[in-house]
């Protein structure tokens, strides 16, 4: 981690004192649903976690200001610790004699909503997979709308291909050659879906070398100038006192320019200034996803971030710049892939995102930030993408669809609420499994390889908040469906997502921060085996030497979980024997025995012989069964 | 959602509202200007359609008598607001409010502000109308039978039901208030997916095809009655014109509402405006608004210093709350809101 103290300018808090030498720091995370506020402080020479404070997040009316949940939460701290922290609506700093007051703030936001860009031009199939790989680690929704003489070219008759998720079957699909007719319905209709997704920003790819040659490229900036023209005429800046419209400030979508670099001043003057356009390096293979990755998160800090109620007060509070909670987790993960030499899988849960990152010991990054797939406000979207009975296969009870769609619609309305009955909670953990499923199916149609995981690090409400740990388990496994041996480690204090910000700041805070209070849950060991796993007959035998001497061998049959008693700070040695047919690590049949001590945890060691890919009974009352069985198993 | 943990009713706020009836191929143009004072029942927008928009054209409302092309720059005598409107057939738009209009926005609506109540729905459809809000009463004709006049705003003050809506919209109201209906008989009516409904990014986009009633419910869904609390609002201003909002759309904030301007006696003499403090104190009135207990009103009797376990195994900080029943329930904080 770099330190990078008061990064890009930012102004400290009142009376901000040095970074290094601060002995207190207050974290606030703004979610989309929840704003949690942490007290850092020292502790016989170390950085702990002190106090947390949650609050609903405020950014909508009638409040408006995103400090204001910020205050609620910080007032939670107040009421716990009996200092005070705010005066007059500042947060009063530097730490004060009485112990009122911190020396430093840091902020982070994930509130605020996806930075909406649409990609325009010559968009084939790799120049998509190329654009959605660029805006992986942001918060970010991506559509594809490649302009009609680049689809009547590139597709004559054929259904198109680009962009599926955002074409209207009413019209790529139609099929059959494309007359000047159906160019203008696909014209007509492009410009109908800009209007639907009122996007923030927008890329032009395209070289301008193929059939249509540059008119991608004028079609992109024509509709571009269309859509801002309807845009300013619907939602745009007011004409008061009789101000004349060239003189009120216009709604803009900035643009990305990723095209043939000859054509840039061209589509400057095309755009007829309506557009703010940047350029970055033409995106023509995997090379330019970085500059374009870079130039697109610069966009969502300007037109999302900075655009939150309130943001001019948070920034003036705050050490650094208040960063995007996903860039403060992808800096956290890849620090501790590096820190241990491990492959290091993350997966935050939350209420509008699922984020899974995987970073590997070698310095690969995959990121995937899942914006609009959530577990709260944005749970209507997991139903609508897996449909009912995909969620409903993770419940051990009958349920029906009118029940489900109820607890989705009032689950969207009242986002905030936590499950007081265990239905309610088994509903909620359901679509987390769901989430995360979708989110590592996001991943795989980017093309992103899965790196096996020697740690998985999980954070997030459902999951920071399950009554048991068993249950936590349960959906990381049922989700991700990990293979080998890894470890299952939970973040309880939803810390692990600020860190990266603080460690900009306060690098040592966010290290000892991390060690003391923020991966202290360490579930425990998982080995999974995989292959050819016969159900109901033995998969594998696990031969455990605790460090007492004390000796055990477990038979686990395919199709189970079962757990071994290893708990925290106890180690053992591990042997593995699988069946014929069945892999551990090492290739099938191959027996496996550690060489180093395996770590226990609060759950134990678990053994998961359910088989991958898992697949759940066809039969209801089966399915029931087993899903019961396997919670009995694990403590959930 | 209401406004996080509540203040769904404020009796009186000072609030800016766009006078827009919808629809992104509407254009307005407006009939008022900067600085002018309006009537709720003032015509304050002619409608332009590009092309002809089926949930605007249909709507019902408050249709006053066109006028002519109202020149930019001319000399508007402030104390007379109606006078100089000449007329013309055509369908105009009221005000809805009664205030100052303080902007012209560039698809021409005109933005007023106007000291007034305020009522937040929790779940809601349509474009916003005006209407002279009348309280359900069943007619001489029969069990079933409306008796409403077509343009108003029809406060049902409890649930609804598909049947209801469908008289409702046979009988003209061009809008409905209620306190909840099933998903069911909502999506019913709706013909339409909720879920995508309410997770849409435009509204306007998202009304278009929905019946031209516009509907809010003041608790969402299921099958909770209306706090006396909102009864006793609405009642109040029973026969007054308010301005209805449905457009509900969780990505953009954006929450059906009831717009009542104040009566100007009530204003002179007793302005005090409501500011939402979200605090929740001993002796705050809540309602819960999820759980088993949802739609249950009741006083904050105790704040839990330590968090409290719920039958799903979850810790959460909690109130207990003294229900109107007189019973006491423990709750997590995050399930009341505070309504006053």
């Amino acid at each position: 981690m770099n330190t990078q103290p008061y990064a890009e300018g930012g102004r400290g808090p009142i009376g901000s004192s040095n970074p290094s030498s601060a002995s207190s720091l207050l974290v606030a995370d703004c979610g989309t649903v929840f704003t949690k506020v942490s007290l850092f402080g020292l502790v016989e020479g170390q950085y702990r976690l002190m106090a947390r404070g949650e609050a609903p997040t405020t950014i909508a009316p009638p409040y408006e200001d995103i400090t204001k949940g910020i205050i609620q939460a910080i007032n939670v701290i107040e009421f716990i610790t009996g200092r005070n922290f705010i005066s007059n609506g500042r947060i009063l700093s530097p730490e004060q004699p009485n112990g009122d007051g911190v020396d430093l703030f840091i902020s982070t936001i994930s509130a605020g909503g996806p930075l909406r860009l649409v990609v325009l031009g010559a968009v084939d199939a790799t120049l998509e997979e190329f654009a959605r790989q660029a805006v992986s680690g942001l918060y970010a929704e991506i559509n594809s709308l490649p302009s009609p003489s680049f689809i009547a070219t590139s597709t004559p008759s054929i259904p198109v291909p680009v962009g599926a998720g955002s074409m209207s079957p009413s019209t790529g699909s139609t099929g059959g050659p494309w007359t000047q007719e159906r160019v203008a319905l696909e014209w007509e209709r492009q410009i109908e879906r800009m209007r639907e997704l009122q996007p923030h920003a927008a890329l032009i790819v395209g070289m301008a070398n193929g059939p249509s040659g540059p008119t991608p490229l004028q079609e992109a900036c024509q509709l571009l100038v269309s859509a801002t023209k309807e845009l300013n005429e619907q939602y745009g800046a007011s004409v008061s006192a009789g101000a004349a419209v060239h003189d009120v400030a216009s709604h803009q979508i900035a643009v990305l320019y990723a095209g043939a670099p000859q054509y840039i001043e061209a589509v400057r003057g095309m755009l007829q200034g309506t557009a703010d356009v940047t350029r970055v390096e033409s995106l023509v293979s995997q090379a330019q996803i970085g500059p374009t990755s870079i130039a697109a998160g610069g966009l969502y800090e300007r037109d999302v971030m900075q655009h939150i109620p309130g943001y001019p007060s948070l920034r003036a509070w705050s050490s650094s710049a208040p960063a995007a909670t996903t860039t403060s987790l992808s800096s956290l993960v890849r620090f501790l892939a590096q820190h241990y030499t491990m492959n290091v899988t993350a997966v935050d849960i939350g209420g509008a995102t699922t984020t899974l990152m995987l970073a590997g010991e070698g310095g690969e990054f995959i990121p995937m930030v899942n914006s609009g797939i959530g577990i709260g406000s944005s749970v209507g979207a997991v139903l609508k993408e897996v449909g009912i009975q995909r969620v409903a296969r993770w419940l051990p009870f009958d349920v029906t669809e009118d029940e489900l769609r109820q607890y989705v619609l009032n689950h969207m309305l009242h986002p905030h609420v936590v499950p007081t009955s265990q239905r309610e909670l088994q509903f909620s953990q359901a679509f987390a499994r769901e989430a995360l499923i979708l989110t590592v199916e996001a991943a795989k149609r980017n093309n992103f390889e899965c790196i096996d995981a020697d740690l998985i690090l999980a954070t997030g409400g459902i999951l920071a908040h399950a009554p048991k740990l068993g249950q936590a388990a349960l959906i990381l496994l049922d989700a991700l469906q990990p293979r080998g041996v890894t470890s299952l480690v939970l973040d309880r204090t939803m810390l692990i997502s600020q860190l990266g910000a603080v460690a900009t700041v306060a690098p040592v805070a966010a290290v000892q921060v991390n060690e003391n209070d923020a991966v202290t849950h360490r579930l425990g060991t998982c080995v999974i085996p995989f292959g050819e796993i016969p159900k109901g007959e033995l998969a594998v035998s696990v031969g455990i030497e605790y460090t007492n001497g004390r000796q055990l061998m477990v038979d686990v049959t395919g199709g189970s979980i079962e757990v071994v008693p290893l708990r925290t700070n106890e180690q053992a040695l591990l042997s593995l024997f699988p069946a014929p047919g069945v892999d551990v690590g090492l290739g099938p049949g191959e027996r496996a025995r550690a060489a180093e001590e395996i770590d226990g945890g609060l759950i134990g060691l678990i053994i998961d012989a359910r088989g991958r890919p898992l697949e759940l009974p066809t039969d209801e009352k089966e399915r029931q069964a087993r899903l019961l069985q396997w919670m009995q198993a694990i403590g959930a | 959602m209401t406004y996080l943990l509540g203040w769904s009713v404020i009796p009186q706020i000072l609030v800016r509202r766009e006078r827009w009836p919808g629809g992104y191929k509407t254009k307005g143009v407006p009939l008022v200007f900067p600085g002018q004072d309006v009537l709720p029942d003032q015509p304050v927008i002619r409608l332009e359609k590009a092309e002809a928009i089926e949930a605007v054209a249909t709507i019902p409302r408050l249709s006053l008598p066109a006028v002519m092309d109202v020149p930019a720059t001319a000399n508007y005598d402030l104390g007379n607001t109606q006078a100089k409107v000449p007329q013309r057939g055509g369908e105009t738009l009221p005000a809805g409010l009664r205030g100052r209009v303080v902007d012209i926005t560039r698809r021409g609506g005109v933005v007023i502000e106007s000291n007034a109540a305020v009522l937040q729905g929790v779940l809601g459809t349509g474009n916003q109308v005006a209407g002279v809000l009348t309280m359900w009463q069943v007619s001489d004709a029969g069990e079933g039978q409306l008796a409403v006049p077509p343009g108003a705003i029809l406060v049902v003050p409890g649930p609804l039901n598909f049947m209801t809506l469908r008289q409702a919209i046979i009988s003209g109201v061009v809008g409905v208030i209620a306190s909840s209906i099933s998903s069911r008989d909502l999506e019913g009516f709706l013909r339409t997916d909720l879920v995508e409904l309410i997770d849409c990014i435009d509204v306007d986009v998202a009304q278009v095809h929905l019946p031209s009633m516009t509907i809010l419910l003041t608790e969402g869904l299921g099958t909770t009655a209306m706090p006396a609390r909102t009864i006793n609002l609405l009642r109040r201003y029973q026969g007054s014109i308010a301005l209805l909002s449905g457009a509900t759309s969780i990505r953009q904030g954006i929450f059906p509402e009831l717009v009542i301007s104040l009566p100007e006696a009530e204003v002179q003499q007793h302005w005090q405006p409501v500011r939402p403090d979200p605090t929740l104190a001993i002796g705050a009135q809540v309602r819960i608004c999820s759980g088993s207990y949802e739609g249950a009103i009741g006083m904050v009797d105790y704040l839990y210093l330590h968090q409290q376990v719920f039958l799903s195994g979850v810790r959460a900080r909690a109130a207990r709350l003294r229900l109107e029943d007189g019973s006491l329930v423990t709750v997590p904080l995050m399930l009341v809101e505070r309504i006053s």
